[in-house]
């Protein structure tokens, strides 16, 4: 599996962890396809992330800019042994990344609802439209920079 | 343990439709163009829904040809709240998601915690907690029955009978829990490390007793429902599931295993003292309404039997393996980003936390998505529903047993 893996991704066999690796976003779409064809087909979760920008500071030694993480989760069910793999993609603000809707039926709603809550684009998404806010809703509630007492329209 | 569905003498079953993959973006211009569509709004305040949920349903006579779903009436912003709020005082909150089984929502969410924090919980702890996650189980696993009778309605005299007599048993195993944490439905009875309530005196012999008397009445209930030809006759072959697109959905839990996925994290990814028990997991591949209706059933079977085991030998010790959180900001965890999936009744009930980091506080999640098996779950509407009756809808809907509190969030 690992053995796999590493080529694709062009680290070293030792590099490669079932959890918490970050993997550039043009290799997203082939990672899941190789899960996929290797047994990893129980679709669990997509995860995003809002990073807001971070000056140098005494708590922060390198400055960081704003930035949105995507996480993956997949399962492989095999009796005994549920191994679930997990990786991360960085993305700068705007920069799209590629949905999986066409390998897993069950990314639609769950990549609707990342984009609708926290504003990251899936390209190649089927029907890209909000899931839980309604349509005409400004902003995405889940960014980090979003306050909680935003005002907004009335409910419809 | 496979099943099978029992023959029923006298019924010879309807034959099974091939399974296609419906379109769920089908579009409507590349349909007949004289045929009479009907677009049908099915929703939100309608008593089959569990709640508030919305179906767009394109018709063709009686048939259903396309079904769009619409979640979102009950947002409230669970995961934003998380972000606001000290690991302690997130536990009353995620009670409130599924709020069918709150016990093993807060189990779930407080092992994230745990894994984050490097907090090991102590074995009397993790006994008691696998105790109550299967004791709700059976609770869950009731409503689900009973609510699915309910939907199917009138057929089987209104379907209101098994509705109240699942409900009647469900409230004696509320009785137990209310014993327990002062609470009949939001317990708030696990906190980061284990338990914050201990099991009183003589609780273990009352909940046998409980145990035995449910168990009793299964039989009875099986018979009522699965042998009755108008059952099945609503049921069987209706709303068929196959393996591949169950598991492109993301549905493990009753719906994936009636489909022929064999997977259950109690057994495969062990967690709290399931690693001490021998768990048994139905699995079926007929993957239509009938089969989830008898995974259910079985796994009420299986849950007690796990649930009595559990209750004859409860280990001494502490239950709690941190400090007492009386303080809303004891538990910190600096940095840390971990995955922990828990066997809900519906599923695969997941935490992805993200703690600390840049700009986050030690005390409060950075990002804390919830992963609820029912927003799964519904998205099987779009595959299931067309080439199905109306009446079938209401039926489909029921047996896939979703909570609106947990899909919306």
């Amino acid at each position: 599996m690992n053995e796999a893996i590493a080529p694709l991704l062009g680290i070293d066999v030792a590099d490669v962890s079932d959890f918490g690796m970050t993997v550039p976003a043009d290799k997203h779409f082939a990672l899941a396809t190789l899960l996929k064809t290797s047994g990893y087909g129980l679709y669990v979760s997509v995860i995003a992330t809002h990073f807001t920008e971070q000056k140098k500071s005494r708590k922060v030694p390198e400055p960081v800019p704003e930035h949105f993480q995507v996480a993956t989760v997949l399962r492989k069910p095999v009796k005994g042994a549920a191994l679930s793999f997990s990786w991360k993609v960085k993305l700068d603000v705007g920069q799209p990344i590629d949905s999986l809707v066409s390998l897993f039926a069950g990314a639609d709603w769950q990549e609707r609802e990342q984009y609708d809550l926290v504003g990251v684009t899936f390209a190649n998404h089927p029907d890209l439209r909000r899931l839980m806010m309604p349509d005409d809703w400004e902003g995405h509630p889940l960014r980090r920079d979003y306050a909680i007492d935003t005002p907004h329209h009335p409910w419809r | 343990m496979p099943l099978d569905a029992p023959e029923v003498p006298g019924m010879s079953g309807r034959a099974l439709t091939p399974m296609f993959r419906p379109d769920p973006y089908l579009d409507l211009t590349d349909y007949e163009a004289d045929a009479d569509l009907m677009v049908l709004n099915l929703g939100p305040q309608h008593p089959s829904t569990h709640g508030v949920f919305r179906i767009k349903l394109v018709l063709d006579g009686e048939v259903i040809i396309k079904a769009v779903g619409y979640p979102g009436y009950l947002h409230r912003g669970v995961e934003k709240l998380c972000e606001k709020l000290t690991y302690s005082n997130i536990t009353p909150i995620v009670d409130k998601n599924d709020y069918i089984s709150p016990m093993i929502n807060e189990q779930a969410v407080n092992m994230a915690f745990e894994a984050a924090a490097g907090i090991e919980v102590p074995r009397r702890g993790r006994w008691i907690r696998t105790l109550l996650a299967e004791i709700q189980r059976v609770a869950s696993h009731l409503i689900a029955m009973g609510t699915f009778t309910l939907d199917i309605g009138g057929a089987i005299g209104g379907g209101a009978s098994m509705f109240m007599w699942a409900f009647r048993d469900r409230e004696m195993i509320l009785d137990l829990f209310e014993d327990l944490s002062g609470c009949r439905f939001h317990y708030n009875t696990s906190c980061v490390g284990g338990q914050r309530h201990d099991i009183t005196t003589g609780w273990e012999k009352r909940a046998v007793e409980v145990l035995s008397i449910i168990e009793s009445r299964i039989p009875e209930y099986e018979r009522f429902m699965s042998e009755n030809p108008i059952f099945v006759a609503r049921t069987r072959h209706i709303g068929v599931l196959s393996r591949d697109l169950a598991l492109e959905l993301g549905l493990g839990g009753p719906i994936g295993r009636a489909s022929g996925v064999d997977v259950d994290l109690r057994r495969d990814a062990p967690y709290h003292c399931y690693d001490e028990l021998d768990v048994r997991v139905p699995v079926m591949t007929a993957g239509d309404n009938e089969a989830r209706f008898l995974v259910r059933v079985a796994e009420v079977k299986e849950s007690i039997r796990l649930a009595k085991q559990l209750c004859e030998g409860v280990p001494e010790g502490p239950i709690c393996g941190a400090k007492p959180n009386i303080g809303p900001a004891t538990i910190k965890i600096k940095t840390g980003e971990v995955y922990v999936g828990v066997e809900g009744p519906r599923g695969e009930l997941g935490h992805y936390l993200i703690a600390g980091g840049p700009g986050g506080k030690p005390t409060m999640p950075y990002r804390l998505k919830i992963r609820p098996p029912s927003l799964h779950a519904l998205q099987c509407i779009p595959y299931l529903l067309p080439g199905n009756n109306l009446s079938d809808a209401i039926a489909i809907l029921g047996s896939l047993d979703p909570v609106m509190g947990e899909v919306d969030r």
